[in-house]
């Protein structure tokens, strides 16, 4: 102790005017707006970099189970291709038909992940220059994960479903009624489907998907099942739904872009300004 | 140099800054400063630690004049840290003890020395702060050394006015 306050007492010149160099670093960049923004660029790159090492390190341990389900994957999808090709005989001269896909999808690996707040973020490692847009579809293998919201050159920002600001329309695998599913901010295993008719049968383990209607999802993603049915007001019902991505281990996940969401939209504008000219 | 008439000194180049250089444009690389020079001329026998505080708080005031938040502040606080150390690294004991160098000794080449020296640690500190950034730095050099060698020829014009005719 005696030491330390000699110390002190020694070098208080150079600590004094260290400790004002400090006050006049933090006042720049405080308050001057181009310096902030070099700040802040130098240190967010410095944090991207450090959560995508930190990333990669995780993932050599989780090799293994990852090579394993993406067996499983596959075979799958080898299975499904079988199906269509079976399918596709049936049609003739089917490679005449215009057959343009609506949705392309791109694959990214999410860097750093947030489950534990009320207003959850997820990072993904793909960015402007591999071509992802705002309001881009992100899927992983097991379901929906979330929504694009932000957009950097090489890094985007999802809005995941267990953030209470996103709200996505669902509806009911087996008889097709929809609502809107919401998140309430407490567990990331469940969110809950609003907005369905009281005299709807719904039956625990039933199917939740995506009804593309805003035509960010595809039609028929899997976004969980259901857990417990509540009639809490008169007309309509409370589902609390099993998400099925589990966002604790989120790591590979698909980006999905549609091809004519603005024709889709400026459509539904001109539809919409013509329903208010007539009124 | 008694302290009354350092004060005077303070004030009148703080005035002349504000009023009359920071309305100069001469070039985008050139910033003309001159009020360095008051913690420059500061009497020796004023303790470090209170240079230190004044530095900070003229640089403060040029701050809130230029409306650049921190950047003087910063440059002016390092000419005052680094005067001790630039005063032994140019002079001997003699010199010392009459700073503005105008005195019995009349070295002239010993002020231009710690004049300039010390002027390039203050642009050094202060371009390198306004441009926050190791890009470009053939530019931000260039900008320090025009910004330095203006400033001195002011410095100096002021040196020729107002100190040296008054201590003959």
């Amino acid at each position: 102790m005696k030491n330390i306050i000699k110390l002190i007492l020694r070098y208080h010149f150079t600590i004094i005017f260290v400790l004002l160099e400090f006050v006049a670093f933090s006042l720049i960049v405080e308050h001057n707006r181009y310096q902030r923004t070099i700040f802040s660029t130098y240190t967010s790159t410095l944090f991207f970099n450090l959560s995508s090492q930190i990333k990669e390190i995780k993932e050599y341990f989780g090799l293994q189970q990852e090579n394993q389900r993406l067996v499983e994957e596959n075979t799958i999808l080898k299975n499904k291709i079988e199906i269509l090709i079976g399918r596709l005989e049936e049609v003739p001269e089917w490679d005449s038909l215009p057959l343009a896909p609506n949705y392309y999808s791109y694959s990214g690996k999410a860097i750093n992940a947030t489950y534990n707040k009320t207003k959850n973020y997820i990072t993904l490692n793909r960015g402007s220059d591999e071509g992802i847009l705002q309001e881009m579809a992100v899927t992983s293998r097991d379901g929906v994960v979330g929504i694009i919201q932000n957009v950097s050159n090489h890094h985007s920002i999802v809005l995941p479903l267990i953030n209470t600001n996103l709200r996505v329309s669902a509806k009911i695998r087996k008889n097709g009624y929809y609502g809107s599913l919401q998140w309430d901010g407490k567990d990331y295993r469940y969110s809950y489907l609003n907005d369905i008719p009281f005299h709807v049968n719904v039956e625990q383990g039933d199917t939740i998907v995506t009804s593309g209607f805003t035509s960010i999802f595809p039609e028929g993603e899997v976004i969980g099942f259901v857990e417990t049915v509540d009639r809490e007001t008169a007309n309509f019902l409370t589902i609390k739904v099993a998400l099925a991505t589990d966002f604790r281990k989120l790591s590979d996940v698909y980006i999905i872009g549609h091809r004519r969401k603005e024709e889709k939209r400026e459509l539904e504008t001109v539809a919409y300004d013509q329903m208010q000219n007539n009124e | 140099m008694n302290n009354s008439k350092y004060l005077l000194h303070l004030f009148c180049l703080c005035l002349i800054q504000i009023t009359i250089l920071d309305n100069i444009q001469l070039h985008s690389f050139v910033h003309i400063n001159i009020y360095p020079l008051a913690i420059l001329i500061m009497p020796y026998k004023i303790k470090k630690v209170t240079v230190l505080f004044t530095a900070f708080l003229l640089g403060l005031v040029l701050d809130m004049a230029n409306n650049t938040v921190g950047i003087h502040i910063a440059a002016s606080t390092f000419v005052a840290y680094i005067r001790p150390k630039m005063l032994q690294l140019t002079s001997n004991r003699e010199q010392v003890e009459d700073i503005p160098g105008t005195g019995q000794h009349k070295s002239f080449g010993w002020f231009l020395k710690y004049l300039f020296l010390s002027l390039l640690a203050f642009h050094t500190v202060l371009i390198l702060a306004e441009a926050f950034s190791f890009t470009n730095f053939s530019i931000t050099l260039l900008r320090i050394l025009c910004s330095t060698v203006v400033s001195c020829f002011f410095v100096l014009l002021y040196y020729f006015i107002a100190l040296k005719k008054k201590q003959e």
